[in-house]
């Protein structure tokens, strides 16, 4: 089924499932900017269900791979599919229904409060001129109680610290309700019991049944919270898989260059 | 599909309908005009003949309506004698003043001064430094039905388009020269049917003029002269006339070899050159705005080179009839001339 | 109290269309000339729906009222709405509480223009329109299209640049200007009025031609008011919430430059507006653009027409002075006054 016949993104993601078609697949992906090639030939299939951590060291290329299947930059050989359909040919709202993103954290020039912020997240399903609709504030406000942040809802989000803030911007991914969730480094600048409650949150929206990729550099968080982990090097695939085998001690040696002893802080799943 | 195919494009949308206002207004604009008998009363043509009578006067013609073309080229019409006139220079005020209109001019700007009569008048436009402000409410209030405006942008060309817009003509008047002065005047007078007395005006001013010219083009080598429009003590900029300007024109006709700026636009000179052109008389334009004592010029750094200055011949001259193209420029002459050439016996005044 | 007033846009909606009704009236009622309330409206009724109440007046005081006033109030609530939606839009694209209608070199273009304009010696009038105010309406816009296409083409991420290209612009055109202006002689006054900015030139014809496209352009910005919100968190965000960013972007810019040059073709350059009244209307009812811009039309027709009325009254300053002593004061109370903290 396509998305012409979905009636909903959600529709058309279980029934890819069902047919064992990848939601969000790269074939072949190669992005080259300015001369450069930035990622060559990624093969990353992900299904229905996933919780996928995608790891690597600096400059590997992870965010543009985050932004070729995510659609901001244009592959330059191979293929991105959405629910088997090619992700250039469906159009921006339908994607933004399906594909929720949460970028780095942003500035934002205004004050606004939280609820309005979140609210953004509707932008996809508003008619033009009316505004929020009865649907759009449910949807809002249940973001808001999934992710905790109740109790900010009229708080400037400037005047948020930062993981409240990050908090408050992953709600705005909820807010879309689309099946799949991808963050760009939620963890970064947040102290350690954020993280562990972002990472928590994402574990349980997963069970409920989203699909979330999360390009993190921690190694210990990815270990222990993601059942799969897909590891880039110099714009390569270079692992795909479950921790154990990952993030074994050679490859992080090689790829990263450290003592893979610092990176077994919690308790493994070695 | 995208959305894009269901949505206008913005700009060709915009340059559509941008079109068809456009159109819509070539078709008719919403403004009215008020006819110049805006009184209500219907005021026949009047002539300029005295009371009719049996025999018929060469002048029987009509002198209204009448249409004529302005300083700026623009025809105006001029359905009857005007008799609530709005005049927007002083030149212009003193014009109408002369011909003897001076009772049907119901509004002047606030540099009006002279005749004394004028100076009551209420102002309907004021120079304030760059900026020009041009009460048309008041104009239109006052149920005008001639405005005689200034040109080379004094009385604000936008003011000039909206009053004639609402049907209240406006002539244009400016003179660049002295034989310019002479058109104005007999415009004017057409125009508030005082024609013949414009020309008895203008034939008099002529007659002194030349005369005057001829007097001191006999006393001798024209001396070169500097007229001083004006001096800034601060920046010293020294203000004096332009090439081919109105001020140098009179200068020459004064029996003087002007020193000018050497640019027709600009009314600036360097002291250097003012030095090296080494004037043999100064005058100086005293008006309300600029009034220098013959020892401040003599004390300025650098001018005690000069040969007038040596000599003392540095001259205050009442600038404002000699500056204003109106029906003083006679005397104006006369002013000029008793300056450069203090021991010419000049032809009496008439 | 702020959050009381943000949940009900409308009221803050009808409370404005009240006072820019009074202002209205007032405006038209009065002037330099005075003209009693009775004859005002008895003059209004009858040209606008045929209406006769049995009172009389002069073909001058029509003339006035309807000639003179309601044109000229009409196009300064026109040009203000237009200033102030540019701002939202302005600031909105650029992510900057700093920019105005202007900051893309819009107001260089203009003057520029004008002041080739006048310095050229074609005396040329169409529909009422001189040289001059075509000239300074294709100056504004040619500014605007020129930063635009050295500045990046609105491509994703080039904010800064787009800002100091029109900077540079601004300076260069700034400098041309400067040169028109010494070689124009006696027309500098022209120019020099003209860079005043005011709404004496204000007219039926020129308000059939600024009206309809700042209305029109104000419209086509509220529809695109969604893409303003998703813009504010980035052009990632903005992307990923279905906003196709280069196109919005290109359109916006479009729009704002063209409701900025339609009033600035009519009135020279008025300033404040452009910059304080999003801000203003962002601090009364939030930064949402669907309400902001919407809001802004009202507030900003408001402040100018109110603005120009005092102006006139005094005698017919420059409209930016009065704006700026009243309106500034008021800005830098509200600033003090509000929960919502500007941190630059």
């Amino acid at each position: 089924m396509t998305f012409a016949d979905a009636v909903s993104p959600a529709e058309a993601v279980a029934a890819a499932a069902h047919a064992g078609v990848p939601i969000l697949a790269a074939s072949a992906l190669s992005v080259t900017l300015g001369g450069t090639s930035i990622i060559a030939d990624i093969d990353l299939a992900i299904a229905s269900g996933d919780r996928l951590a995608l790891v690597g060291p600096n400059g590997a290329g992870k965010s543009t791979l985050l932004r070729a299947l995510t659609g901001m930059v244009a592959p330059s050989s191979g293929t991105v599919t959405l629910c088997g359909s090619p992700l250039s040919a469906i159009d921006r709202r339908t994607v933004a229904r399906t594909l929720a993103v949460v970028p780095e954290l942003q500035e934002l020039p205004f004050g606004m409060p939280v609820t309005d912020v979140v609210a953004l997240g509707r932008l996809p399903f508003e008619p033009p001129l009316t505004g929020l609709r009865g649907t759009d504030r449910a949807a809002v406000d249940d973001a808001i109680e999934r992710v905790g942040i109740s109790h900010l809802r009229d708080r400037d989000v400037r005047v948020l610290s930062m993981g409240e803030r990050q908090l408050v911007f992953i709600a705005l991914a909820l807010a879309q309700e689309a099946p799949i969730l991808i963050l760009d480094e939620p963890t970064v600048h947040l102290d350690i019991r954020h993280q562990v409650e972002i990472m928590r949150l994402l574990t349980e929206l997963n069970e409920r049944g989203t699909t979330v990729i999360a390009v993190l550099h921690d190694l210990a968080f990815a270990a222990h919270f993601f059942p799969r982990i897909a590891m880039i090097a110099d714009g390569r695939l270079v692992a795909d898989g479950p921790a154990q085998d990952t993030l074994d001690d050679d490859r992080i040696r090689s790829v990263f260059g450290v003592d893979p002893a610092l990176v077994r802080l919690s308790a493994s799943r070695a | 599909m995208s959305s894009r195919a269901r949505r206008l494009p913005a700009v060709p949308t915009l340059l559509v309908i941008l079109f068809a206002v456009l159109l819509a207004a070539c078709s008719g604009s919403g403004t009215t005009s008020i006819p110049p008998d805006a009184t209500g009363s219907t005021v026949p043509a009047t002539t300029a003949s005295p009371t009719p009578e049996a025999t018929p006067e060469p002048t029987a013609a009509p002198a209204f309506p009448v249409s004529l073309t302005d300083d700026e080229g623009t025809v105006v019409e001029i359905a009857t004698e005007p008799q609530r006139i709005v005049s927007l220079s002083p030149a212009n005020t003193e014009i109408l003043f002369a011909l003897g209109a001076g009772g049907r001019v119901v509004a002047t700007d606030n540099s009006s001064d002279f005749p004394a009569e004028a100076v009551d008048l209420p102002d309907v436009i004021a120079f304030e430094g760059f900026t020009v402000v041009v009460d048309v409410e008041q104009i239109v209030a006052l149920e005008a039905d001639l405005v005689v405006a200034a040109g080379l942008g004094f009385t604000p060309p936008d003011a000039v388009a909206q009053l004639r817009d609402l049907g209240i003509p406006v002539l244009v008047v400016y003179a660049p020269t002295v034989d310019a002065v002479y058109a104005d005047i007999e415009l004017i007078g057409a125009a508030v049917g005082a024609a013949e007395t414009a020309l008895t005006l203008t034939d008099a001013m002529r007659t002194e003029i030349d005369a005057i010219n001829a007097a001191v083009v006999a006393a001798g080598i024209p001396p070169r002269v500097f007229y001083e429009i004006g001096y800034d003590g601060t920046t010293g900029a020294i203000y004096a006339p332009a090439d081919a300007s109105f001020v140098a024109e009179m200068v020459t006709l004064a029996g003087g070899e002007a020193i000018t700026t050497g640019d027709p636009n600009s009314y600036e000179i360097p002291l250097e050159i003012l030095i090296s052109a080494d004037p043999e008389v100064i005058l100086l334009g005293v008006n309300p705005f600029y009034m220098p004592t013959i020892e401040e010029v003599a004390a300025r750094p650098g001018w005690a080179v000069m040969t007038a200055v040596a000599a003392g011949a540095i001259i205050p001259v009442e600038d404002v009839v000699i500056t204003r193209p109106g029906p003083r420029l006679a005397q104006g002459l006369r002013n000029l001339a008793a300056g450069i050439w203090p021991d010419v016996t000049l032809p009496p005044a008439p | 109290m702020a959050a009381r007033i943000r949940s009900r846009p409308l009221l803050v909606a009808v409370v404005a269309v009240v006072i820019l009704m009074l202002t209205l009236l007032a405006g038209v009622g009065l002037g330099t000339v005075p003209i009693s309330p009775a004859e005002t409206i008895g003059v209004i009724l009858h040209r606008t729906l045929g209406l006769d109440l049995g009172i009389t007046w002069s073909p001058a005081v029509e003339t006035i009222v309807w000639d003179l006033r309601v044109p000229r109030v009409l196009t300064s609530m026109v040009i203000g709405a237009g200033l102030a939606v540019a701002g939202v839009v302005f600031q909105g694209l650029l992510r900057n509480p700093l920019a105005d209608p202007y900051v893309l070199g819009t107001a260089s273009g203009a003057a520029l223009g004008a002041a080739v304009a006048v310095v050229l010696p074609i005396q040329v009038a169409f529909l009422a329109f001189t040289l001059l105010h075509g000239f300074a309406f294709a100056g504004a816009l040619f500014a605007a299209w020129l930063v635009f296409r050295l500045g990046g083409g609105g491509g994703p991420g080039g904010l800064t640049r787009l800002l100091l290209t029109g900077y540079a612009i601004a300076s260069v055109l700034t400098a041309f200007l400067t040169l028109a202006m010494y070689v124009s002689g006696s027309e500098l006054r022209q120019i020099f009025s003209f860079l005043l900015g005011g709404l004496a030139a204000a007219s039926w014809s020129r308000l059939a031609f600024a009206g309809p496209l700042i209305i029109v352009t104000c419209l086509l910005v509220f529809r695109r008011a969604r893409a303003l919100d998703g813009m504010l968190l980035g052009d990632a965000a903005a992307h990923h919430l279905g906003i196709d960013v280069r196109r919005e972007r290109r359109a916006l810019l479009a729009l704002g430059s063209m409701a900025t040059a339609a009033g600035v073709a009519i009135s020279g350059l008025i300033g404040f507006v452009g910059l304080v009244v999003p801000h203003v209307v962002r601090l009364i009812v939030g930064p949402r653009a669907s309400l902001v811009v919407p809001i802004s039309v009202l507030a900003g027709a408001w402040l100018l027409s109110a603005a120009d009325l005092v102006a006139r009254m005094l005698g017919d300053i420059p409209v930016g002075v009065v704006m700026a002593l009243l309106g500034a004061p008021f800005f830098v109370i509200l600033l003090g006054r509000s929960r919502v903290r500007y941190e630059l």
